[in-house]
């Protein structure tokens, strides 16, 4: 009876791993290139004790805090407790992702292509399939986790030790793992991949706003958030287990509801019942764009929603972010309180601006998805009865160009919106709306010539199309962690986020907005062309 | 002589270095039923999705009612209505959704005919697309494409995931097009479909039209398989013309099974009278039987088509 359940489950998770060595080989790659070479970097970028005392201010700021987790090593401050307070919750965030992708990969989409239906044809266990996705998930982090403390061991950054490498190595894997349990629970649940994956990163987002308010008023309560749970193994300082254990823990009795959950249904059913739907079309139905829309909505609606509450959480911590007399009494003492408010609502401008670019990302993200569909829906089969029909391509692209764009200005709109309505909530002297929302002004080209160049990729090189998320990965690295890197500027300005000014804390400059603006649509139409005269996908 | 709705010449399409389509040249009249059969992987969904303006051919031209079928695709295609061999639909639509959607995007209306289509396919449209079976989703094409007042219609294996019963209804919605003089391209692989349903066909092997022409010119190409049991001895029938893969059954005496030629059929029964028959099975010719007769005479073709 046992042996039914489980059989072949063994030979799956090979099949799995082999099949999904390239995405795997790129995500270790990045995630250990980047905490190696960021390692070797930190001896020479926080070499002097004055280096150190600057960037334990910096740290020590609730604004960093909000981004970053708290800053808690005592002195003397070695380059290792910086490094280690700098890269765990940012790192927490990448491994997380990246076991969304490969626990989501591997059940729902798999279930959703029916390949699923196939491979439990044969001989195989019926939770075989689940249990070869988790161990997968398990060696993938159990590899980041080993060649992550590897790497740390390597570059033997001072104030460095061999525990404090491998705690935070296997404190990744653990974190990832855990977080990959989350998304195969998600996976049950959700009727479809695109649902089980919008569930898992509405999880991963409460539990990090959750976090950034917690650690921003009371440290204490972090151990609540379980997204915190990363900054309490104390890394390089006391070194504490605890917290693995705990994720462990949590992700043992995760799997055992998710197997429970998989055991209880159908395949391809998700746990919520499917409705039934309208009989006739709405009026609104009507052609390309409302159809796309229709089908976004959803995802849309979930999107701006999510956008908007992190501006909120952000803006809400503004007043203690620029409470700068609390911090240091003597300041306004000698400032006299009027230029202690100047100095105040300058660490707040800038704070908005470095929070813009997250809202700039993120907001790219739902657009994306939505000018990606043009070619993954195709190779769905969804449009192919479409392109029968009086439909040029010309009014399909543009269908879902529309419906990406207003995805991404409103996603960025309501983030930065959010966050100026708690944010000017949240202060005693506060700024006005109109002067936060120059970050929106500001950032909304950028938003746009990144659409643009998904655009391109969509028309150009539709099988490799997923390399437009090179762009906001890269972006958000360069520009949250550029900084604490020492980047060249060259380096930030790779990307279309780094070619907007630090508004709102500048003026929007004119000329950048309209140069970008007119660059996004010159995009826009390349990736037009290269579409409307290329073969379409076929499923 | 009726106008020419679609005209294909030596059309080519190569993906990458694979030559998916070598040679493909036909035509359809106005007011017909062209039947394109073909083995799975012959390049009919190519050819279909090239008339489509979906794919761009390489080589050769297509035209329908006379445009270009790249360039005008969409003045095309407000006179076309088209089934996919796989129907794939939204998963959060509902049918009666897509049904609506499809004829909006034409122009067209629900009008009492899309309900008793509805109807006479059985299909439930308030059910969710991800809910439907194949066969489900191939009647929400087809109830959509029934509907439509088109010009020209294009199947692509429509019935491959039909029951018989189903399948009827497709066949009998198909002839009363036909009798509205509409001009249809009906892809497929079942010859009993083709066999009741259209003028002319066109078999097409490897990428090319290696025959074009009536059922009745095809006819003659096609065997029968005839078992039958007879009071007298019939060994000597293997040396008859006409006659192919003569095999005497070991278990009953006087029963054998051969293929016979369609041209050779009343000679053939004409000898089997005296012989005082027992019982008699024949099997009408499959594409199959098409095929490999093409196989194996590929020169005999060739002679014939000149």
């Amino acid at each position: 009876m046992r042996n039914s359940q489980v059989s072949q489950s063994g030979y799956l998770t090979r099949f799995y791993l082999r099949r999904d060595w390239l995405p795997i080989g790129l995500w270790l790659l990045g995630i250990v290139g980047l905490m190696g070479a960021a390692a070797g970097k930190f001896d020479g970028i926080y070499g002097t004790q004055s280096a150190l005392a600057s960037i334990v201010t910096t740290l020590k700021s609730p604004a960093m805090v909000s981004l970053f987790g708290p800053f808690i090593a005592k002195p003397p401050y070695t380059p290792a407790a910086v490094y280690a307070a700098e890269m765990m919750v940012f790192m927490g965030l990448i491994v997380a992702m990246m076991s969304i992708y490969f626990a989501v990969r591997n059940t729902r989409t798999e279930e959703d292509n029916g390949i699923l239906e196939l491979v439990r044809a044969h001989a195989v266990g019926k939770q075989s399939p689940l249990i070869a996705a988790t161990l997968e998930l398990l060696i993938i982090n159990l590899m980041v986790g080993v060649l992550s403390a590897l790497a740390l061991q390597g570059a033997g950054m001072t104030g460095s030790d061999i525990t404090g490498d491998w705690l935070f190595g296997l404190g990744l894997a653990a974190f990832g793992f855990m977080f990959g349990t989350f998304s195969l629970l998600m996976s049950q649940l959700a009727s479809n991949s695109r649902g089980a994956t919008s569930l898992s990163y509405l999880v991963l987002g409460v539990l990090y706003i959750a976090r950034m308010l917690t650690d921003v008023q009371n440290t204490d309560n972090t151990w609540w958030t379980v997204y915190g749970w990363i900054e309490k193994l104390a890394i390089y300082g006391k070194n504490n287990w605890l917290p693995i254990v705990l994720m462990l823990l949590l992700a043992v009795l995760v799997l055992g509801v998710t197997f429970f959950a998989s055991a209880k249904r159908d395949v391809t059913a998700g746990l919520l019942p499917n409705r039934p739907g309208r009989q006739r079309a709405s009026r609104l139905l009507a052609g390309p764009f409302s159809l796309v829309f229709r089908l976004e909505r959803t995802s849309l609606i979930i999107w701006l929603i999510g956008l908007f509450v992190l501006g909120v959480s952000y803006g809400s911590i503004f007043g203690t972010v620029g409470d700068l007399m609390k911090a240091n009494p003597v300041m306004a003492k000698v400032l006299g309180t009027a230029a202690v408010n100047v100095a105040n609502r300058t660490v707040i401008l800038n704070f908005a601006a470095t929070l813009a670019i997250i809202f700039a990302v993120v907001g790219s993200i739902p657009a994306m998805i939505t000018l990606l569909k043009l070619n993954s829906d195709e190779r769905k089969g969804w449009l192919e009865q479409i392109h029968a029909k009086q439909v040029s391509r010309a009014r399909l692209y543009s269908s879902y160009v529309a419906v990406a764009l207003i995805n991404g200005i409103m996603a960025l709109f309501l983030g930065v919106l959010g966050m100026a309505i708690s944010g000017t909530a949240s202060m005693t002297h506060p700024l006005t709306i109109t002067r936060i929302l120059r970050a929106f002004v500001g950032y909304l080209p950028a938003v746009l010539v990144v659409l643009g160049i998904t655009a391109v990729l969509v028309g150009l090189l539709p099988r490799l199309q997923a390399l437009s998320w090179v762009v906001p990965i890269y972006g958000v690295f360069s520009l949250y962690l550029g900084g604490l890197f020492d980047l060249p500027k060259w380096a930030k300005q790779l990307t279309p986020y780094g070619w907007v000014n630090r508004v709102p804390l500048s003026e929007i400059q004119w000329g950048t907005f309209w140069w970008m603006t007119g660059l996004a649509a010159v995009l826009l139409l390349i990736g037009y062309y290269c579409y409307a005269h290329r073969d379409l996908l076929e499923n | 002589m009726a106008n020419t709705v679609l005209e294909i010449r030596h059309l080519q399409k190569k993906f990458g270095k694979f030559q998916a389509l070598q040679d493909i040249t036909f035509d359809v009249k106005e007011g017909e039923v062209f039947g394109f059969i073909g083995p799975n992987g012959a390049g009919k969904s190519t050819t279909i999705r090239v008339l489509l303006g979906i794919l761009r051919g390489t080589g050769g031209q297509a035209t329908i009612f006379g445009q270009d079928v790249w360039r005008d695709s969409v003045k095309i295609h407000a006179r076309l209505a088209y089934v996919p061999g796989d129907v794939y639909l939204w998963p959060n639509l509902s049918g009666g959704e897509i049904i609506d959607l499809f004829l909006k995007l034409n122009q067209q209306k629900h009008t009492a005919k899309t309900d008793a289509l509805i109807k006479q396919f059985e299909l439930d449209p308030t059910k969710k697309a991800r809910t439907y079976s194949k066969g489900n989703r191939q009647k929400v094409a087809l109830i959509a494409v029934f509907s439509t007042n088109a010009d020209f219609y294009i199947f692509d294996e429509p019935t491959s995931g039909l029951d018989p019963l189903m399948e009827e209804i497709f066949q009998q919605n198909v002839l009363a097009l036909k009798k509205q003089g509409k001009s249809i391209l009906l892809s497929s692989h079942i010859l009993s479909e083709v066999e009741r349903m259209c003028d002319r066909i066109g078999i097409i092997r490897e990428g090319k039209i290696i025959e074009t022409g009536t059922l009745d010119e095809m006819r003659h190409l096609t065997r029968t398989v005839i078992t039958v049991k007879t009071k007298e001895d019939l060994a000597d029938f293997a040396q008859l013309p006409g006659i192919h893969n003569f095999k005497i059954d070991e278990r009953t005496t006087n029963k054998v099974s051969f293929a016979v030629d369609s041209e050779s059929i009343g000679a053939i029964m004409t000898a089997l009278a005296p012989r005082q028959i027992v019982s008699l099975q024949s099997t009408p010719p499959t594409l199959e039987d098409l095929f490999l007769r093409y196989y194996n005479h590929d020169q005999e073709v060739s002679d014939h088509a000149k």
